[in-house]
């Protein structure tokens, strides 16, 4: 399900995926295509699931270019989200009901990153996504950040409305945006220590006390009652 | 900006300088009021730090995170269906909605599609709540400009949609009602009928705050020509739902969303206000729930007969994916961006809820409102703190 | 008006006449001035029953309309307290008048409720101010409220200030 331009294991995929499924989207495909002309070298990779939406890549440096590029051109006027992703995961294990993450000792977590729709290569990832209202078509931008404190240039010359969430992912991944007029805690008191979105972030109520598990699975309708089954698992 | 808005906002200001003319002959000095974070006027705990020039707003500026609850961060260590549990409690007037963008971004993950009798039992609640929570707004717009009563009357009629939505979902407030894969239960008996007669009233309901207050004198000079947002500037603030609609933005993702609900199979109409002020968005809004009430009628009449579940596993666990689902939610836009790697729990959730982009334009409308506008201006926005804050 | 604060401060110090006594607290229990403290889900839940026809508090001799908590005897604490809005609501807590009673209405403010394990939420509000009825719920009904706030007319009914601050809560079933 990749874009035709990145390698040729993609051009398969994509020939497949448009067999089986009989659906091609072109419109979506033509603008990661010109979007692909316009960004030039700085434009990663790209995916694009037929009818439904779509994801680009861009390089840090041009992260504020897209921006630019996608409202004045492509008429993406509406701004709908920014945030990012810690693909890192945590050291702490998952803090659920499995039975590895109950027990005292050091969970072992395999620490290799695995990234998602479009791949990456750092730990931070920006997540952004605009909307043109007339079109109906939105598109998800990322971007990978240098560093553990990574900067990125801010998106309020383009979208105003960014402002806020720019504050929001500083105070919770610690990423800083230059130029940002008031990089200020949005939400947490100023003496808050720590990244709370970060993955390496521990939730300390459930460290001190951790969840008891799974003690009563709602049946779904329609299922019979096979309790015994269940209670058999737990002890 | 363009060209014709800007005239109108400056027209605006022009017209509020020339009433203060009178500040300027006294030299006022420069004055900080602080309102909350508990107002009656911010529906919750919203701080907004207003500096004043005489009556007038120099800059307004809001600090939140006064019910900050960490969703993100809690729903990274739930499992879907827990998750929903949480998501309930975003958005606290509506509460059935904030369920229905989540559970179809995990079914789109998983790949598998409730069956119809689901989907359309679930448009009908989806719009049961729009009605509950905007019925609310309805009344308390009034009550921010001084009318005490027809919130009274706005309690009244929405006890009834609520006992509606509870005798489905046994939840009269937060029903965790949606499944991934379907619905948890059937429409109980009688139903259909008993939410028709909800429905009469509703209409009358509305009939009524049309006279009472739309049509009342005073409430439109508080309101009319009050706080224009022009669509350019909405949409680059990421405003959504009804405060776009009523700056003439004809866009609605019921209608051009296109995701699993039944709305395209509905007769109904987006409805616009070429205005964009505070009495716009009020009047977009009473429309809307006409039409919301109209779309339940006809769900009502329509439902098709068959399961309610689709085939799930019992134990949920996510193929590895990224997936974005947005609806249009009472407040606006409401999308989840899920990150899963095939584990019980999401990787990553990120909630975009609505008032958090509508009350982020508050710096940009304030400026140079009168003190009494701050508050119709806030109360026509409608947010909902749950909604800012997460 | 100098006679009421005397009475005040004897019923304070509980050293009036039983009958004197029970007559003030009858009086007291039926003006409760009750503070509106709207902060999560809980505060429309309190909006229907002090504003909606169908619950309608005033009936039992609640009075929910003090703009200021210097003119309140009970605050509806309803909904969830958060590390940055626990200063304020300790504040306006010493703002107001003795006596004065608390209701923690709904989980999140009993204990933390769904957000038990968050970074930002008081796990219970009774860390900050003493809490003299627990209305569980997750949004209590506006019943159960009106439940909690009878429960609580009937202790000040029978209130002896002096042993006022040894009782244990109400917690509503």
């Amino acid at each position: 399900m990749s874009s035709p331009d990145t390698t040729e294991e993609g051009l398969v995929e994509e020939s497949i995926e448009s067999q089986e499924d009989l659906i091609i989207d072109e419109e979506r495909d033509v603008l990661v295509e010109s979007i692909k002309k316009d960004l030039g070298s700085d434009f990663i990779d790209s995916h694009v699931t037929p009818q439904i939406d779509i994801w680009i890549r861009v390089t840090q440096k041009a992260w504020l270019e897209t921006a630019r590029v996608l409202f004045e051109k492509y008429e993406m006027s509406f701004f709908n989200f920014l945030s990012a992703i810690d693909w890192k995961p945590s050291p702490f294990g998952r803090d659920m009901d499995a039975a590895i993450d109950n027990t005292d000792d050091e969970v072992d977590i395999e620490s290799e990153m695995e990234w998602g729709v479009t791949g990456g290569e750092k730990r931070f990832q920006l997540l952004a996504r605009v909307h043109n209202p007339v079109t109906n078509i939105g598109i998800n931008i990322k971007a990978d950040l240098e560093g553990d404190f990574p900067e990125v240039e801010t998106w309020i010359p383009v979208y105003p409305g960014a402002n806020w969430h720019e504050r929001e992912v500083m105070e919770m991944f610690g990423i800083s945006f230059t130029n940002h007029p008031n990089m200020v805690n949005l939400y947490l008191p100023t003496e808050f220590e720590g990244n709370p979105l970060r993955k390496d972030f521990p939730l300390l109520s459930r460290r001190a006390k951790p969840w008891p598990g799974i003690v009563d699975v709602e049946l779904m309708p329609g299922e019979d009652d096979d309790e015994t089954e269940e209670s058999g698992e737990e002890t | 900006m363009n060209l014709e808005a800007s005239t109108q906002q400056l027209s605006y200001i022009a017209n509020q300088a020339s009433d203060a003319r009178v500040n300027i002959e006294l030299e006022t000095e420069g004055m900080t009021l602080n309102l909350g974070p508990q107002h009656p006027a911010t529906h919750g705990t919203l701080r907004i730090i207003v500096r004043l020039d005489g009556e007038q707003v120099v800059s307004a500026e809001p600090v939140m995170g006064y019910m900050h609850r960490g969703y993100e961060k809690l729903t990274e260590v739930r499992t879907y269906p827990q998750v929903t549990t949480l998501v309930n409690r975003i958005d606290w007037l509506g509460s059935f909605a904030n369920e229905v963008p989540f559970i179809l971004a995990a079914e789109r993950l998983m790949e598998v599609e409730a069956p119809p009798r689901a989907q359309w039992i679930r448009t009908a609640l989806f719009e049961l709540s729009r009605i509950a929570n905007v019925v609310l707004f309805l009344g308390d717009m009034a009550v921010q400009l001084g009318a005490t009563t027809p919130v009274f009357y706005a309690f009244r009629d929405r006890e009834f949609v609520l006992n509606q939505i509870e005798s489905v979902t046994g939840g009269r407030f937060h029903p965790n009602f949606d499944r991934i894969g379907g619905i948890k239960d059937d429409l109980p008996k009688g139903w259909i009928q008993e939410t028709k007669d909800v429905l009469a009233r509703i209409h009358s309901f509305c009939d009524e705050m049309q006279d009472l207050v739309v049509g009342n004198e005073i409430f439109q000079t508080r309101t009319r020509g009050i706080g224009i947002i022009p669509a350019d500037v909405g949409l680059s603030y990421g405003l959504s739902g009804a405060n776009i609609r009523s700056s003439g933005v004809d866009w609605d993702l019921r209608r051009d969303g296109g995701v699993g609900l039944i709305h395209d199979q509905l007769d109904w109409k987006v409805w616009t206000h070429p205005d964009g002020d505070s009495f716009a968005r009020y009047w977009v809004r009473l429309q809307e729930v006409r039409e919301s009430c109209k779309m339940v009628d006809q769900i009502l009449d329509g439902i098709p007969s068959g399961p309610i579940m689709a085939k799930v596993p019992r134990i949920i666990k996510v193929p590895p994916g990224e997936a974005y689902v947005e609806t249009e939610n009472p407040l606006g836009v409401m999308g989840y961006y899920i990150v899963s790697k095939g584990d019980l729990v999401p990787y990553r959730v990120k909630i975009r809820s609505a008032s958090f982009n509508n009350v982020s334009i508050t710096p940009w409308v304030l400026k140079g409102v009168y003190v009494p506008d701050v508050i119709s201006i806030l109360a026509s926005l409608y947010f909902i703190l749950g909604d800012i804050d997460r | 008006m100098e006679k009421a604060v005397i009475a005040m401060g004897l019923v304070e110090n509980g050293k009036l006449p039983g009958p004197l006594t029970k007559l003030l607290n009858i009086s007291r229990k039926y003006s409760l001035w009750v503070y509106q403290w709207g902060l999560a889900c809980c505060a429309i839940e309190m909006g229907a029953a002090f504003a909606s026809p169908r619950y309608d508090v005033m009936r039992l001799g609640v009075i929910p309309f003090p703009a200021s908590p210097r003119q309140a005897d009970l605050v509806v604490i309803s909904g969830t307290v958060t590390d940055k809005m626990a200063p304020a609501v300790r504040r306006l807590y010493e703002q107001m008048p003795e006596p004065k009673y608390v209701i923690s209405m709904g989980s999140c403010a009993n204990c933390g409720g769904p957000y038990w394990d968050s970074y930002s939420v008081t796990k219970g509000v009774d860390q900050i101010i003493p809490v003299d009825v627990y209305v569980p719920g997750c949004p209590p009904r506006p019943e159960a409220l009106l439940e909690g706030i009878v429960l609580l007319q009937e202790r000040i009914a029978s209130e002896d200030m002096t042993d006022r601050w040894n009782r244990d809560p109400i917690v509503v079933t």
